[in-house]
C-alpha cells in the first residue's frame, strides 16, 4: 500500500503523449540500429564463405610490366624492402611470397597413348597458410612425388578449350587425382624423371602449386643457387574494396590480378552504407533520450513540492525516485523488446530473398548484444538524472 | 538523540543585525530530551527557519546547531532519513499534507515507513480530536482547522526523542487545542521525548518548562 500511495501521488503530471513519443522515437531508433546489424550479419555469409564479423580476403600482385619498362629491362622483382614496406599498410595482415622455379620441367600428362601432352612446366610456391585447398600436403625426398594444385581455370580451359576440341576425355575435379602425370627435371647436369598428381583445384591461386617443402629440396637439387626475389605477393587484406588500397597500388605501380577489388568494392560500400545506418539509428536513439529526460525533467519540476514532503515525512531520496525508475525501467525494457520483435519480423521479409543467393544469415546474437548494450546505456542515463534531480531537492532554500 | 544545541545561530537573512531581544538568535542554548519547550515570537522572526534548520531542510543560517555535539552539517543523507523517521517528530507550520489523499492515507505514508501506530490507534486519534467521520474523506475537501488535526496526527504516528511543532493550534478553538495538548503530552510522557512548541501568540495549553522569546 505504501508503494501505491507513493504512486498514487507521484504519477499526477504524468504525461502520457510524451512518454508515447519517446517510446516511439526510441522503438525506431533501436530497431533500425539492430536490423542494421542484423542485415549485416546475414549479408556477410553472401560475401564470403566465412562467416566471421571480420572478412578475409587475398590480393594477388605483380608489378606492372609495360612494354617500353620491359625493354629497358626495369626490375619485376619486389625487393625486401618493398614488402616491409607493403606489411606495415594499416589495411594489410600478411603478405606471403610466390617462388618460382629456376630450373627447366618438361611435363607429360597421359598414359603414353594418344592424347599424351608433352609440355614444359613451371611451378610455383607459397606459404601454406595461404592456400585455399587442403593444405596437409607433404613433400618426402625418400619417396619422391610431386602433389600439385591446379587453378581452376586451368581445368575449365582444358575441359572446355581443349578436350572439347580435340576430342579428348573431360577431367572433372573428382576425377583429376587418378590422371597420369610424370615431371622430368632438368638442370645442375642431373635430369630426373619423378611422378606427380593433382591434389586440388584452386579458386584463389591462378598458378600451379607445389608444397614450398619440394621447392626448397628441388631448387637446391636442380637450381644454379641464386637467390631469386619473388615477382608475385598474395597479400591478406582486411577491407578489400578499401579505396586506399587501389591508391597505394597504383602510387607503386603494382598490378591486382583478377576483378578482386571490383567485388571487394560492393562489400566496402555495403559496410559504409550500413554504418551510416548505423549511425542514423543512433542519433534517433539519442534525440529520444533526450525527448525522455525532458519529460521526466519536467515531470520532477511538477511535482517538485510532493517530492520534497516525501522527502520530509522520512523517506530517501532512492525511495522516493523509485516509482519514476520503475516507470523508465518498464518502459525501456518494453521498447527493448518491441524493437527485437520487429527487426525479427523485418528479418523474416529480406531472408527470402537472402535465400536465393544461398545463405540461412548468420547468428541473431549480435544485435540483441546490440540491443541490450544500447537500452542498457540509455536506462543507466535515465536512472542517474532521476536520482541525480530528486537528490537536488533535498535542501529547500 | 538527548540535546539540540544552537550556538552563536542565525538566519541569512538577518545577517548584520544586532538583536540584543532574542533569546534564541545569536545565544548558545540547548533543547534537551523529555523536557518541554516554547518559543514565543512575534510574525517575521524566524520561527518557521528555526524548525527548517532543527529539520535539516534549510542551511541557510550561520552558527552551528548541533545534535548530541555534532555538528548536523555533517549529517549524511541516510542519517537525516532516520532522524525524521525515529528522532525528531515534526509539525509544519504549512501541514504539507497530500490533498489528493484521504484522511487517513496521508498519516499512513508516514505509518507505513515507522510502523509506529496500529490503524485501530489511529482511528482513536481521530474520535478524540472529534474528526471520526473525516478517516476516509478526500483531504482536499477537510477544513483547514479539520486539516490541522490531521496534521498532528500523522506528526505522532513515530517514535521521537523531541516533538517539533510550529504553531501547532493556530487554526484550531480553545477546546481542540486542550486536546491537542493532552495528546501531545501524553505522547510525549510516554516516549520520554521532549516538546519543542512555537507559537505567535495562540499557545498550546502544554505546561512547559521553560519558554524562549525569539
Amino acid at each position: 500500500m505504501k508503494n501505491g500511495l507513493m504512486w498514487k501521488l507521484l504519477r499526477k503530471h504524468i504525461s502520457k503523449s510524451q512518454l508515447v513519443g519517446f517510446s516511439l522515437a526510441n522503438l525506431i531508433g533501436l530497431t533500425i540500429v539492430i536490423l542494421a546489424v542484423q542485415f549485416y550479419q546475414d549479408v556477410l555469409p553472401v560475401f564470403n564463405d566465412q562467416e566471421s564479423f571480420i572478412r578475409k580476403d587475398y590480393l594477388i600482385i605483380t608489378r606492372n610490366i609495360t612494354s617500353a619498362g620491359a625493354m629497358l629491362g626495369n626490375k619485376s622483382e619486389f625487393s625486401d624492402a618493398d614488402i616491409h614496406d607493403l606489411e606495415s599498410q594499416p589495411w594489410c595482415r600478411k603478405v606471403g611470397r610466390f617462388s618460382s622455379s629456376n630450373f627447366g620441367i618438361m611435363a607429360t600428362i597421359g598414359s603414353g597413348g594418344a592424347g599424351t601432352m608433352h609440355t614444359q612446366f613451371f611451378f610455383e610456391s607459397i606459404p601454406t597458410e595461404f592456400i585455399d585447398v587442403d593444405p596437409t600436403w607433404t613433400f618426402d625426398p625418400k619417396h619422391p612425388e610431386v602433389p600439385v594444385i591446379m587453378s581452376r581455370d586451368y581445368l575449365s580451359l582444358y575441359n572446355f578449350g581443349f578436350a572439347s576440341t580435340q576430342g579428348l576425355p573431360k577431367i572433372s575435379e573428382g576425377n583429376a587425382s587418378s590422371v597420369p602425370m610424370t615431371f622430368t627435371f632438368n638442370g645442375n647436369g642431373r635430369s630426373e624423371t619423378m611422378h606427380g598428381h593433382i591434389v586440388g583445384f584452386s579458386s584463389r591461386l591462378n598458378t600451379i602449386i607445389v608444397p614450398e617443402s619440394f621447392m626448397k629440396w628441388a631448387s637446391s637439387r636442380y637450381g644454379d643457387g641464386t637467390v631469386q626475389h619473388p615477382q608475385r605477393l598474395i597479400v591478406e587484406v582486411n577491407r578489400p574494396g578499401d579505396p586506399q588500397i587501389q591508391d597505394y597500388m597504383d602510387a607503386h605501380h603494382y598490378e591486382i590480378a583478377g576483378d578482386k577489388m571490383s567485388s571487394g568494392k560492393a562489400y566496402y560500400f555495403l559496410t559504409l552504407i550500413i554504418s551510416i545506418v548505423i549511425v542514423v539509428g543512433i542519433i534517433i536513439s539519442l534525440l529520444s533520450f533526450f525527448v525522455l529526460m525532458l519529460s521526466i525533467y519536467l515531470l520532477l519540476q511538477k511535482n517538485t513540492k510532493k517530492l520534497q514532503d516525501l522527502l520530509m515525512l522520512g523517506y530517501s531520496p532512492t525511495q522516493v525516485s523509485r516509482p519514476y525508475v520503475k516507470m523508465v525501467v518498464y518502459i525501456n525494457c518494453g521498447v527493448l523488446v518491441l524493437s527485437v520483435i520487429l527487426m525479427l519480423l523485418a528479418r523474416m521479409y529480406y531472408m527470402e530473398t537472402l535465400r536465393d543467393f544461398g545463405t540461412n544469415g548468420g547468428t541473431i546474437v549480435a544485435a540483441i548484444v546490440v540491443a541490450v548494450v544500447i537500452m542498457g546505456c540509455i536506462t543507466m542515463g535515465n536512472v542517474l538524472a532521476i536520482k541525480r534531480k530528486v537528490r537536488s531537492l533535498w535542501i529547500q532554500d | 538523540m538527548e540535546k539540540i544545541e544552537l550556538y552563536n545561530t542565525l538566519p541569512a537573512v538577518f545577517a548584520g543585525r544586532e538583536d540584543d531581544n532574542s533569546e534564541v538568535w545569536l545565544r548558545d542554548i540547548s533543547f534537551e530530551k523529555g523536557k518541554r519547550y516554547l518559543i514565543s515570537a512575534e510574525s517575521g522572526t524566524g520561527k518557521s527557519s528555526l524548525c527548517a534548520y532543527i529539520y535539516g531542510y534549510r542551511v541557510d543560517y550561520s552558527g552551528k546547531i548541533a545534535f548530541d555535539g555534532r555538528d548536523i552539517h555533517e549529517l549524511t543523507v541516510p542519517e537525516w532519513c532516520q532522524v525524521r523517521q525515529s528522532s525528531i517528530a515534526y509539525l509544519p507550520q504549512e501541514l504539507r499534507l497530500f490533498p489528493e489523499l484521504t484522511a487517513m492515507e496521508n498519516i499512513q505514508l508516514k505509518n507505513r515507513l515507522t510502523h509506529h501506530k496500529t490503524e485501530k490507534e489511529i482511528v482513536a486519534y481521530f474520535e478524540q480530536l472529534g474528526i471520526p467521520e473525516k478517516v476516509d474523506s478526500p483531504l482536499g475537501k477537510l477544513s483547514i482547522g479539520q486539516q490541522q488535526r490531521v496534521a498532528i496526527i500523522r506528526t505522532l504516528c513515530q517514535p521521537a526523542d523531541f516533538i517539533l511543532l510550529d504553531e501547532p493550534v493556530s487554526h484550531l478553538d480553545e477546546a481542540n487545542n486542550a486536546i491537542v495538548a493532552r495528546i501531545v503530552s501524553d505522547e510525549a510522557s510516554r516516549q520520554g521525548a521532549g516538546i519543542i512548541s512555537t507559537s505567535v501568540g495562540n499557545n498550546v495549553k502544554i505546561q512547559v518548562d521553560k519558554e524562549f522569546k525569539l
